[in-house]
């Protein structure tokens, strides 16, 4: 489970990313984070996967208090986690395979356990035939899969998702949504900021919506509820 | 750390390498000069310290007997001083001998020969060797608050000169190697900032799936180990074919001189400039990354 309790973020200008949010995440959930440009989705999910620490409050994932993690701790604490960003950080000189094999090869995995997981995972987001290729000679959408590959080849317990979709066009964005959505049913807790209206609001699930740093609405089956 | 995990590291360290490859160039010639430079300090101190030994162990001290002092008090003083603690060998010559061993020295000096052949003005006296050579000024001493001596001559004074001067030019060496290994640093340490820089979008996702800060780090470290040790092997390389050359054109030039001997220079050059080299990189990977890599 992801607690949040009392967070606040202050940034060196005396700007205000979030103040006092109170949240609780339980394992299993999908949930939108929504919110007009600068509402502070972005330091909220920053704070999630300790990019940024609050200036004051604590946050708790699983057995983690993020504000009181050692350096080595840090690494732990990621290694339950997969990020997707909205323009995917793909490493440009690498392929499919091996952009995915690098989150993998770099906790130190085992070279065979390598070569069964990744294709496992391509298959999962429709990549199978593409291991091959470089980044450039993909799509946009299949950019964001092999981004999001990446983030489940470690199979994490939480997937952060900061505007995924925020690149696509429509029908490909909900294609991604779809893919998120599957790996959800498996188990995965999925976290995802975004200003998908339609998305959002065909998907019927847990909204949280945020503005000028403070969460305003979060619901159940909930609704985008602005205007994007 | 597991076996894939140095495969991974030794991989990433030789990619790159191999991808800054003028980096790496400027970066190995850098250190490659600075470990010459040290090299030459070491070559010339190493010299110098062997020329001081030798110069120690040939040292005699002679003793000159006053003109009027008869045959048997002069042996009495050989004994006594043969007695002396620190003396090694005591010689009594003639001032005959003295005179005959002068004309074999400069067989060509007729003036001189004339003088000594028609009245000998030289003395009788010792030639003294000592256990050990910093004990001369107190023998010398000793032998002059004798009656019967006129004087006493030695080489220490050259010998402490020469110390001195070794001691000083060790100093100065060092004082120019660290200004040199400041250089070296700093060009390693952009080599690797310009390398981490490069591959910032590994190091970011690195960072996001849980790579541990000294997963990140070791290619970086084990390539400034690399450029310190590879630029070390280069100065080396330049200094062992050069002081043997140098060995070579002595012999011929000027034979007399004692040049320390190679195997001698090349340990003491080998231990600091690898030592040197694998620092010097070591340290400036670990200054470049420190910035780079905060979690």
């Amino acid at each position: 489970m992801i607690r949040l309790e009392n967070v606040s973020k202050r940034y060196g200008n005396g700007h205000y990313g979030v103040i006092d949010v109170n949240l609780e995440i339980h394992r299993g959930e999908f949930l939108f984070l929504v919110g007009p440009s600068g509402a502070g989705k972005s330091s909220l999910i920053r704070m999630l996967y300790r990019e940024e620490l609050p200036t004051s409050g604590e946050i708790y994932l699983d057995e983690f208090r993020l504000s009181q993690l050692r350096r080595t701790q840090v690494s732990r604490l990621r290694r339950q986690l997969g990020v997707v960003f909205q323009d995917v950080k793909l490493l440009t000189n690498r392929t499919v395979f091996q952009n995915v094999a690098f989150a993998m090869e770099v906790v130190g995995a085992k070279g065979h356990d390598i070569q069964k997981r990744v294709p496992q995972v391509l298959e999962l987001v429709g990549l199978a035939r593409r291991r091959n290729n470089l980044p450039h000679q993909l799509s946009g959408g299949e950019q964001q899969r092999v981004g999001i590959a990446r983030a489940l080849v470690n199979n994490p317990v939480y997937v952060i998702a900061d505007e995924p979709t925020g690149n696509l066009d429509p029908e490909t964005a909900f294609d991604i949504i779809k893919l998120l959505n599957e790996i959800n049913r498996r188990g995965a807790t999925i976290v995802m900021a975004t200003h998908a209206k339609e998305i959002v609001n065909q998907m019927h699930k847990r909204v949280v919506a945020v503005e000028n740093g403070r969460v305003v609405r979060d619901e159940a089956r909930g609704a985008y509820g602005y205007e994007p | 750390m597991n076996l894939n995990s140095v495969w991974y590291i030794a991989k990433e360290t030789g990619r790159n390498l191999v991808y800054n490859v003028w980096m790496t160039l400027a970066s190995v010639s850098t250190v490659a000069i600075s470990m010459f430079v040290l090299s030459f300090f070491l070559v010339l101190t190493v010299n110098m310290t062997h020329l001081t030994t030798v110069l120690q162990n040939q040292v005699e001290m002679r003793v000159f007997i006053n003109a009027n002092v008869p045959r048997h008090s002069e042996m009495t003083l050989l004994k006594q001083a043969d007695q002396w603690p620190g003396v090694r060998k005591i010689q009594f010559f003639t001032k005959q001998q003295a005179a005959d061993s002068l004309k074999k020295e400069f067989p060509d000096q007729r003036d001189l020969l004339t003088l000594i052949s028609k009245s000998n003005p030289l003395f009788d006296g010792f030639d003294v060797y000592t256990k050990n050579p910093n004990e001369i000024p107190a023998l010398a001493v000793r032998f002059q608050h004798e009656k019967a001596v006129h004087n006493v001559v030695y080489e220490g004074q050259v010998v402490s000169r020469l110390s001195r001067l070794s001691v000083i030019m060790k100093w100065v060496g060092w004082a120019v190697e660290l200004l040199l290994g400041l250089a070296t640093l700093f060009i390693i340490v952009n080599t690797i900032r310009l390398a981490v820089f490069a591959r910032r979008r590994e190091v970011a996702v690195m960072k996001l799936v849980g790579a541990t800060d000294w997963f990140i780090r070791w290619p970086f470290v084990l390539e400034g180990l690399v450029l310190g040790i590879v630029g070390a092997g280069v100065a080396d390389l330049v200094v062992s074919q050069g002081y043997h050359w140098l060995i070579m054109a002595a012999t011929g030039a000027l034979p007399f001189w004692p040049m320390a001997p190679y195997a001698q220079v090349m340990a003491k050059t080998l231990d600091f400039t690898l030592i040197g080299g694998l620092v010097v990189g070591g340290v400036a990977s670990i200054v470049a990354l420190r910035r780079f890599l905060k979690v």
